[in-house]
């Protein structure tokens, strides 16, 4: 084998195995952070005691003041579901960073060396698993309540987790640039909801869809809109956190 | 030799107020610099400056190696336990650690094992950060008062650990005991309120 050959062959194993190293360490990092939070939040259970407990509340009213009517709540539903869902999320945003401020430990993981942008995706990997699961209890309430079809579930899922992905990539940023300034609690639904409006109307139009018992065709142009919309926020707010976490 | 820790011109202000102002400061490997001055001087922004956790109003820092803080007072998840505590500090810099060296960690510092960092006192969070800094191994290690707290004791594993971080890289504190500065240190640094 010619020499130029041999050698370019090795630095490539070498800058391959390099890259697979760092990438690794990286996705280890996200999951022990994403870990070691979802532990520390059972252990301390506020913020999932909170928002299943202001879920079952805002479903009760809205139940109440919307029925008995069953052709009415089941038409309500899909909003119903969505906007809960985005009520419980800013309850449960603050949590991805609130353990490091009550802990006063968010100093530990900036010295931690390397780039920050995996801070922000371990976090977020927690936000999502917690708004996955309120979301999974959600949606059973909500089949309770609202005569949701169970049928749809498939189709449901899928829209549950591609909106959950948009909502908690922007409230895990945001939860992050607020999380040194008081009154942070106030203000994060505040910049939130602008910026999730979009996620929340595509998946509450996806849910209204499967609902109606349309096509997955028509279902899927939504899915594919909430898709762009992780891809975008996912990559901006990963790029963007290591500055608005500076002090 | 390159310094560990280069900063020139630095400078911090909150508003209006100066902390510190055109500073020029170096560490080399072996040295113990210790930061002298009364209360508010900006000792802990000096600190924090040079570990990166807040951005400087003017002025560069270079960095040869990594940074360990010991800060004042020190923090943790109170819902763990001391070894739980290290075994994620430990996990997110990327190390695999066994439970034996934890344990040891923690009995070398004359922790129990087992107990949430809930009911630990002062004293015992600062023996904790400094299990915590002996297993990460800094190259920089920054510490601030580390001797508030300490029993006599506690102090004793504390002055032996410093001298362990000479071996291995540089050490700035900041402190109010001028009798153990004069014990440990190899240079000092008086910092003074700017008017």
């Amino acid at each position: 084998m010619p020499y130029a050959l041999r050698h370019g062959l090795f630095a490539f194993g070498v800058w391959r195995r390099a890259f697979d190293v760092h990438a690794m360490t990286l996705l280890t990092r996200i999951f022990w952070l994403a870990l070691r939070d979802l532990t520390l939040e059972l252990r301390g259970r506020t913020g999932l005691l909170a928002a299943v407990f202001f879920l079952f509340t805002m479903l009760l009213i809205l139940g109440l003041a919307l029925g008995p009517n069953q052709d009415e709540l089941r038409k309500a539903a899909p909003g119903v579901l969505w906007v809960a869902l985005a009520f419980a999320g800013s309850l449960l945003a603050g949590r991805a960073f609130g353990l490091e401020v009550e802990d006063n430990t968010l100093d530990d993981l900036l010295l931690i060396p390397g780039s920050r942008e995996w801070i922000y995706y371990g976090k977020l990997l927690f936000q999502l698993l917690l708004l996955l699961a309120v979301g999974l209890v959600l949606l059973f309430l909500t089949a309770g309540l609202f005569y949701l079809p169970l049928a749809t579930l498939p189709g449901i899922l899928v829209t549950l987790v591609l909106g959950s992905v948009g909502y908690a990539s922007v409230s895990t940023f945001y939860a992050g640039m607020l999380a040194r300034l008081r009154g942070r609690e106030a203000l994060l639904p505040l910049v939130l909801f602008p910026v999730v409006v979009p996620v929340i109307l595509a998946s509450v139009r996806a849910t209204t869809l499967l609902m109606e018992g349309l096509p997955l065709g028509e279902v899927a142009e939504w899915w594919r809109l909430l898709l762009v919309f992780d891809v975008i926020y996912l990559t901006l707010c990963g790029l963007l956190f290591p500055y608005v976490l500076e002090g | 030799m390159s310094p560990l820790l280069e900063a020139q011109s630095l400078s911090k202000r909150y508003g209006r107020d100066w902390v510190i102002r055109d500073l020029d400061f170096r560490l080399e490997a072996g040295e113990v610099v210790a930061l002298l001055g009364p209360n508010g001087v900006g000792k802990t922004t000096l600190l924090r400056l040079l570990a990166g956790l807040i951005r400087a109003s003017g002025g560069q820092i270079r960095r040869q190696g990594k940074v360990g803080l010991l800060a004042n007072p020190p923090a943790f998840h109170r819902h763990f336990t001391g070894e739980e505590n290290l075994s994620y500090a430990l996990r997110l810099e990327g190390h695999t650690p066994r439970a034996s060296t934890i344990a040891a960690a923690l009995k070398a510092v004359g922790l129990p094992a087992g107990k949430p960092v809930l009911g630990y006192s002062s004293g015992m969070k600062k023996r904790l950060a400094m299990a915590r800094l002996r297993l990460l191994r800094p190259e920089i290690w920054l510490l601030d008062e580390p001797e508030a707290a300490l029993d006599a004791q506690g102090r004793e594993l504390l002055e032996a650990l410093i001298l362990e971080a000479r071996t291995s890289g540089g050490v700035v504190l900041a402190t109010h005991d001028r009798d153990w500065v004069q014990r440990l240190a190899t240079r000092t640094l008086e910092l003074s309120p700017i008017t």
